[in-house]
């Protein structure tokens, strides 16, 4: 068999193992939007923690972060601290939004909010922001796993085809099982990547200068600006502290106010689950290390590739390596794309269906109606992201930090929600608002930045400032509000029996 | 409606004043004071990559003894 055959057939077995390990499931859930959306609030301690993983092992992780440590050094440090803090809060949000959704039935984390203070623009307006920061995020998946197929194929099969192919894949589990056949592929793949991202993190130094050591030594002579924090700018020159200390600052807070993680709260089947994945969770972080030594190791390899995001593919076609070695990666990068891709997916159709649609403008559907809608929504949300994905030119790593903007303005909302009694609807309201307003401005007008900061950061505290300026001069008593806080606080809301 | 009990408040005190140390050590001013230097090599590792691992570990170990110890009472 000719090595590009074996490359290939690697790939081609993986992807049908992903949609049979994606499939099964789907016999076992409920023909319900719940069952769909929640997994019938089933979801174990070890699905649930590789669902949570694969919202940092994506496409980004195996192409962007190697590349940002390949052309920026140091500066791609940032994803280990973000890793590693990120979802903390989620410890003690996380429960607090389980009980919510058993007592009230959520299943998004638009509606939680919405029914604290009865308000129905708030999770229309949430809607549209997971939706402006889901859709580029799944573009860049749907990139990458056309990037891998094309130079899997040594260009035989062409970006967008690759795109297509793998992409169809998870459109046919993703619409016949919903939550738990992304839950199942995403276990699967998860411990597929931890094994390659270690394979390859320590090969590779190995193969090319003589082990990790050595690597370094070698790029301490000739390139030590990049192991030097912050690492360089997107430049070329010396890195910002600012910029680094407000990126690690917005993603560490917005890392656990990604919609999909609390739906994942709503699909736990227990909160010491919750507690327990969140507690595990830094280990992704660590699987990260190798990724990083993959990206140096390509510090002082010749010849450079076109683009940084391409160094990790670009050497593995340029060295003399098994094509079994070739074909596992390939899978693994995959698997990266994959496993974030469905899950993105998956939320942002249900939140639009559930949050925009349902509950903002107040349409009635049936349970079945419902999960039609959502697949419907798949179908387009796919297409609309495969459309954006082949016109989308900048890094990977760049676009990841582009998506925290307008996801950490969710934090005020949901800590307002969850903790806060004298937060008021029209307050969170105006934070969301004024916060992606800020955001947004500062991100399409960097020059206008006082400080060179996240713009996210600017809009998180003008965020804050909204919601308690607005809070203090519109407070009221809510109905219903002290039995939703004694609920999200455990205490026990049941009548006594006379 | 029955309010539970409510848990003490030190470990999760003294938890948040753990994690802001750590964080300190991995942004400025924290890192650039003492982080920021490629020598010595730790385990092949340049310094400055070598603190940032130390400290993610050093926050996962926190969390390890915060769960043991409060966990289970934590009601979030």
């Amino acid at each position: 068999m000719s090595d590009s055959r074996i490359v290939v057939g690697i790939a081609a077995v993986y992807l049908v193992a992903c949609l049979v390990i994606g499939m099964l499931p789907g016999r076992r859930a409920s023909d319900s939007a719940e069952g769909y959306v929640a997994g019938d609030r089933t979801l174990g301690p070890l699905v649930m923690f590789f669902i949570t993983g694969a919202t940092i092992f994506s496409a980004f992780a195996f192409l962007g972060m190697p590349g940002k440590a390949y052309s920026q050094g140091a500066w791609a440090f940032m994803v280990l601290a973000y890793g590693a803090f990120g979802f903390i809060p989620f410890y003690f949000l996380g429960p607090r939004a389980a009980r919510l959704g058993r007592e009230y039935g959520f299943v998004t984390q638009g509606q939680m909010v919405a029914h604290r203070f009865h308000s129905l623009p708030i999770p229309g307006v949430m809607a549209l922001i997971s939706a402006g920061a889901f859709v580029p995020y799944l573009a860049i998946q749907i990139k990458g796993a056309g990037y891998v197929l094309n130079s899997m194929t040594q260009g035989a099969v062409s970006e967008q085809v690759g795109g297509a192919i793998v992409y169809g894949v998870v459109l046919v589990y993703v619409l016949k099982s919903g939550v738990l056949g992304v839950g199942w592929t995403n276990t699967f793949q998860g411990i597929f990547m931890m094994v390659l991202a270690w394979a390859m993190g320590l090969y590779l130094p190995y193969a090319l200068y003589g082990g990790v050591g050595e690597m370094f030594r070698r790029i301490a002579e000739e390139r030590p600006e990049l192991l030097r924090a912050p690492g360089l700018g997107p430049d070329g020159a010396q890195g910002s502290w600012g910029e680094y200390t407000s990126a690690v600052i917005v993603t560490s807070i917005g890392f656990s106010a990604w919609p999909h993680l609390f739906m994942k709260a709503f699909t736990a089947r227990s909160e010491a689950t919750i507690r327990r994945t969140v507690v595990l969770y830094p280990i992704f972080s660590i699987f990260l290390v190798p990724i990083l030594l993959i990206g140096f190791s390509g510090v002082l390899f010749e010849p450079a590739p076109a683009q940084a995001d391409q160094i990790l593919p670009h050497m593995l076609m340029s060295i003399e390596l098994s094509p079994w070695i070739v074909g596992l990666f390939c899978a693994g990068a995959l698997a990266a794309s994959m496993s974030s891709g469905d899950a993105i997916v998956h939320a942002c159709s249900s939140i639009l269906v559930r949050d925009g649609w349902i509950t903002a403008l107040g349409r009635k559907l049936d349970t079945h109606a419902e999960r039609r809608l959502i697949r419907y929504l798949i179908v387009v949300l796919l297409g609309a992201s495969y459309g954006l994905a082949f016109h989308y030119e900048g890094s990977l790593f760049d676009l990841l930090l582009y998506a925290y903007g307008p996801v950490v303005q969710f934090m005020p909302a949901v800590v307002a929600a969850l903790y806060i009694r004298r937060a008021t609807g029209p307050g969170v309201l105006a934070g969301l608002v004024v916060g992606v307003s800020v955001n947004i401005l500062f991100a399409v007008c960097p020059d206008l930045r006082p400080f060179a900061l996240h713009a996210g950061l600017y809009g998180f505290v003008a965020n804050v400032a909204a919601l308690a300026l607005v809070s203090a001069v519109t407070r009221r008593e809510i109905d219903g509000e002290e039995r939703y806080l004694a609920v999200a606080a455990g205490d026990d809301v049941r009548e006594p029996s006379s | 409606m029955i309010r539970r009990e409510q848990e003490p408040a030190w470990p999760r005190v003294a938890f948040a004043c753990y994690l802001g140390v750590c964080a300190c050590a991995l942004v400025w001013p924290g890192y650039a004071l003492a982080g920021d230097r490629i020598e010595p090599f730790v385990l092949g590792l340049p310094f400055a990559f070598a603190w940032t691992i130390g400290w993610v570990l050093a926050a996962f170990l926190g969390l390890l003894v915060f769960h043991g110890l409060a966990g289970p009472k934590d009601r979030g």
